[in-house]
């Protein structure tokens, strides 16, 4: 009788094995891979691009009011709702949303069971940065607005509020808005201005008035 | 004594029962990956049952349509005690991205009491691997309690 594979399958029996042997021995993820994500607070600016832009609903942003007068910031990704799409950080102009490459997020709820088992990455708390401009922050939401609008329907910027996230001058259709991060600056370029009000609809601070 | 036995015996090898209550097959396919060879769960012991009366560890993937629950938990509740659900994905944790829409029952927790969550859009297969051992050290645990 013959046996075509005996002595291929005698000497895969002595052989290493070529599954991953995972929980022995680790393994890494691969370089780009999107797993739990890493929140830096200290560079957020607090803009709210994040989460407007995140399909899972995954980023919740609650303010507390201090007693002092500012603002604690915090930023809670829920990673059982996240779908790991990047898209928060892609947006995040301050690059305060990071994902690593740590893929181990399980989770259990043994002592609540039926609470909705979500893997939550308490955000780090952040302070408002400086206690000048906070109160720079406070003093026209508060009075409503320092700035005036215009009598010709384009828009004035609120510099107050402005946190100078250049999403405006990304949506200008016109491409009338030039803003600079470093400097500081929003400069509107009447003539190419058309007042269609889209920089006034996706300022996520609501500080350019029309 | 064969309470004992069988507790021994089928605590090192739990069989896991998969559901798809309208999962993108992202999941499933992750979850096919940790047992076929390359990441071979079955070295672990876990084996894909067939029939939910066959299996410990329950694996939910998908959101939970409104089709898709009664389903689901009928086939829950055949899988015998002591039982493991272990929800894979964001999806049947919270909805993911089909959260709110009309036909989403979801998140699954509002039905089972849910014991593992393995989080990921499709987790890794390490990541199963990770949840499963989780899985069968809290059956154990269970059996335990129940003996």
């Amino acid at each position: 009788m013959d046996f075509p594979f005996m002595k291929e399958a005698i000497s895969q029996l002595f052989s290493k094995s070529s599954c991953a042997m995972y929980p022995a021995v680790p393994s890494q993820a691969a370089p780009g891979y999107r797993g739990r994500i890493e929140y830096h607070p200290e560079l957020c600016i607090s803009c709210g691009m994040c989460e407007r832009v995140c399909s899972g609903n995954a980023i919740t942003r609650s303010v507390e009011n201090l007693e002092d007068g500012r603002d604690k910031i915090t930023l809670t990704f829920n990673l059982g709702s996240c779908t790991f799409c990047a898209t928060c950080a892609d947006f995040c102009t301050k690059h305060a949303i990071e994902f690593t490459g740590d893929y181990h997020m399980v989770a259990t709820k043994e002592e609540d069971l039926l609470v909705s088992g979500s893997f939550i990455k308490a955000a780090p708390k952040k302070k408002a940065p400086a206690a000048a401009k906070t109160e720079g922050c406070q003093t026209p939401a508060g009075k409503e607005s320092g700035v005036k609008p215009r009598d010709d329907g384009k828009p004035v910027n609120d510099p107050a509020r402005c946190v100078y996230c250049t999403l405006c001058a990304k949506k200008c259709p016109a491409q009338a808005l030039t803003v600079d991060r470093a400097a500081k600056t929003w400069t509107l370029d009447e003539d190419k201005c058309v007042s269609c009000g889209t920089c006034a609809q996706v300022c996520p601070k609501n500080c350019i008035i029309m | 004594m064969f309470k004992r036995l069988i507790a021994e015996r089928t605590g090192k090898s739990p069989w896991l029962f998969h559901i798809n209550a309208g999962s993108c097959n992202g999941c499933d396919i992750e979850l096919v990956s940790v047992l076929t060879p390359r990441y071979d769960a079955e070295r672990l012991g876990f084996k894909l049952a067939g029939s939910p009366r066959h299996a410990d560890i329950v694996v939910v993937t998908g959101p939970v349509t409104k089709q898709s629950l009664p389903r689901v938990l009928r086939a829950i509740s055949q899988v015998p005690e002591p039982r493991c659900i272990v929800t894979m994905g964001s999806c049947p944790q919270s909805g993911n991205v089909f959260r709110g829409s009309y036909s989403i029952a979801g998140p699954l927790s509002k039905y089972v009491p849910v014991d593992v969550d393995v989080a990921g859009c499709a987790p890794k297969p390490e990541a199963i691997i990770d949840g499963l051992t989780l899985a069968a050290k809290i059956l154990k645990e269970k059996r335990g309690r129940m003996n």
